[in-house]
């Protein structure tokens, strides 16, 4: 089934000159600290926590409705050290979902009202599954795809999964269109 | 990526009746034949740890049971295991004086925490690591001597059982005396085959055999305590199922009793066609790399056909039906869509025998090649709902990354293709339902697409290939369910 086209108010998004489409309403804290490498979809009521560390996304992300992106923070014996996220390319972050991770690789899919925790490790090429919770400092190798509280390995992904995700971040930026009037 | 969050709209044959969305089928392109996961034989290429993505040659891996050495799950939830530090607070040592203590730095101590259910080394009074990995206590299993003994005798079975064989099949050799095996001629002998498969001399295993003593059953077993019905159980101290099953070997009764479990490693995993052997995809070795050095797919070699749109289906109605077909190979293809039917039945010839096969045979140590066998049947085509074919057989442009960025969709365009783009275009076509078709049965139109390929496989001298071949695949459509 082809993707359907999702319509957007164009007043309320920015779009940068890399071609990063940003709501407006969204919080992004230390934005200094923020890189979007281009192409990437910020939409409403997403969080950014670029004042704890940086956050640094690459080509095609899409950051759905109401998810966090939060450096994970680790604790030491002396008080407590922010670390930066960082982010692969086409990475789908879907709604309502806190991402803790350290390092999220390239084409990877990570459902709605997901719970990533602390310090995760997520390898390229996989798949957190809907309504999904990973404990903290989990490692998801490449080609997994993860479900449950606490998510565990269901089943793997086929081979074709980068070639697949690069579609699909694709299309979905291409059919990602502001509404005509307005 | 749509195919792993979607139900499968598109669904392909497989040469083997199998029907399967185009992600989890291979093409072999020796064969020019769709395979999925049944009709090939997987292999295991590398092993390797999940958590700590450390590689790990194969006969360590048998060795150390395939299990990781450095990670450990949780006994409790099967999460994986964190290593915690903490300063250890100076030992009072009595032999020691006070004064000694206090010079020591507080050491640095290590035990393994599970981050989900709050599961440590502690509660079970495992005694903190020095170390950061490794260095944990083992258990060995009381009854491993009892295993070993099991494990020897029974290999020391197979092995004379395969003995007798080797010396009945030689002695039938004999007889005929006309001409000399290669293994009489070269000296090649069953002791040759014991070292090559890897097993041990025919002398160790007479004596293993001998020296066997089986298990007798007990007259008399220990009676249950006296309470054991009646007393109270306190579920909370008692290990679930499949707590228990995670630990074959020990099984603990008591939540007190639960030991960190070593890590099950992971495998990378090549396929191969099982009719022709060739490679239908091979990993890299790194376990961090998702890249292959093979990668024969359905996916790079097979039109893919996507829907765009659809109308409810209704008995006795034609409706329109919008698809998407996408040409991913890097030549143009010719295609045109026809009936299911009409798809030409091929017959697979038997293959030669080789030299290197008979010369097998006559080493007796002939293969079972039964698995060798492809089996190749069609399924059955529902036909409720019959496509009008459009007379039109059309060419669709090779893929070309750098075709997106251009912006040309000046094609022609008439009814029946409604746009072009580079290596997609979308067709228009009608589909009829069954005047009889129940209501709430599922929809699915089948429609078979021939198409050109061109083979990449440079030719070799003793298979001159022709490089223009044309394919038919077989594609089922799924189209919800027939409504009133």
């Amino acid at each position: 089934m082809e993707l359907q086209d999702t319509y957007y108010n164009k007043s309320e998004y920015v779009e940068t000159a890399s071609g990063n489409k940003v709501s407006r309403q969204t919080v992004l804290c230390g934005s200094q600290n923020i890189v979007l490498h281009g192409k990437v979809i910020v939409q409403s009521d997403a969080i950014i926590r670029g004042d704890l560390a940086n956050v640094k996304t690459g080509r095609f992300c899409i950051i759905s409705k109401g998810s966090v992106l939060r450096p994970p923070f680790k604790k030491f014996s002396k008080g407590v050290a922010f670390f930066p996220l960082q982010m692969g390319d086409h990475v789908f972050v879907g709604e309502n979902t806190v991402v803790n991770a350290a390092v999220v690789g390239s084409y990877v899919y990570i459902g709605k009202n997901v719970v990533i925790g602390r310090r995760c490790v997520l390898k390229d090429c996989c798949m957190i599954e809907d309504n999904s919770v990973l404990p903290a400092e989990t490692v998801v190798p490449s080609f997994a795809r993860y479900s449950g509280s606490p998510a565990r390995l269901i089943t793997t992904l086929p081979e074709a999964t980068p070639d697949l995700m690069t579609e699909f971040t694709k299309s979905y930026y291409q059919h990602f269109l502001p509404t005509a009037s307005v | 990526m749509a195919y792993l969050i979607q139900p499968d709209y598109v669904q392909y044959f497989c040469t083997c009746g199998q029907i399967k969305p185009i992600t989890n089928l291979y093409f072999c392109r020796h064969c020019l034949k769709v395979r999925c996961g049944f009709c090939i034989c997987h292999e295991v290429d590398s092993h390797y740890c999940a958590n700590c993505l450390e590689n790990m040659p194969s006969s360590e891996a048998r060795l150390k049971k395939n299990r990781c050495s450095s990670c450990f799950d949780c006994p409790s939830c099967f999460h994986t295991l964190s290593t915690r530090a903490t300063y250890a607070p100076a030992r009072q040592d009595p032999a020691a004086g006070d004064a000694k203590v206090e010079n020591k730095q507080p050491k640095k101590m290590y035990y393994l925490s599970c981050f989900n259910c709050r599961w440590t080394s502690r509660d079970v009074g495992i005694p903190d690591q020095p170390v950061a990995s490794g260095g944990w206590p083992e258990r060995t299993n009381p009854f491993a001597n009892r295993f070993g003994q099991l494990l020897e005798y029974f290999k020391a079975i197979a092995q004379q059982e395969k003995q007798d064989k080797l010396d009945k099949e030689r002695k039938k050799y004999a007889i005929r005396g006309k001409y000399i095996t290669l293994t009489d001629k070269t000296g090649l002998t069953g002791a040759m085959a014991r070292t090559t498969a890897g097993l041990p001399s025919s002398e160790s295993s007479s004596s293993a055999i001998a020296n066997f003593v089986p298990s007798q059953a007990k007259e008399e077993v220990e009676e249950l305590p006296e309470d054991y019905h009646t007393k109270e159980v306190n579920l909370k101290l008692i290990t679930t199922m499949p707590q228990r099953l995670a630990s074959p070997e020990w099984q603990a009764q008591l939540v007190s009793r639960l030991q960190p479990i070593a890590r099950p490693l992971s495998v990378k995993r090549s396929q191969r066609c099982r009719r022709c052997d060739h490679n239908l995809t091979k990993p890299e070795y790194n376990p961090g790399s998702i890249k292959f050095k093979i990668e024969l797919l359905a996916y790079y070699h097979v039109p893919e056909v996507k829907i765009i749109s659809f109308e409810t289906i209704k008995p006795g109605c034609t409706t329109e039906l919008l698809l998407k077909l996408t040409n991913p190979t890097a030549h143009e293809m010719q295609i045109s869509i026809i009936q299911p039917d009409e798809v030409p039945e091929v017959e697979e010839k038997e293959e030669p025998k080789s030299i290197e096969k008979s010369l097998e045979k006559s080493l007796n140590l002939e293969k079972d090649t039964s698995w060798r066998q492809v089996i190749e049947r069609k399924p059955l085509l529902p036909t409720t709902i019959k496509l009008h074919k459009p007379e039109l057989s059309f060419t669709l442009a090779q893929r070309d990354d750098a075709a997106e960025y251009d912006d040309d969709s000046h094609h022609e365009t008439n009814d029946i293709i409604l746009w072009r783009k580079s290596n997609k275009l979308a067709l228009r076509l009608k589909v009829t339902t069954d005047e009889e078709a129940k209501v709430g049965s599922p929809a699915v139109a089948i429609l078979a697409l021939q198409y050109s390929y061109r083979n990449t496989v440079p030719p070799t001298a003793n298979s001159p290939q022709t490089r223009d071949h044309v394919l038919y695949t077989t594609v089922a459509i799924h189209l919800g369910t027939v409504t009133q």
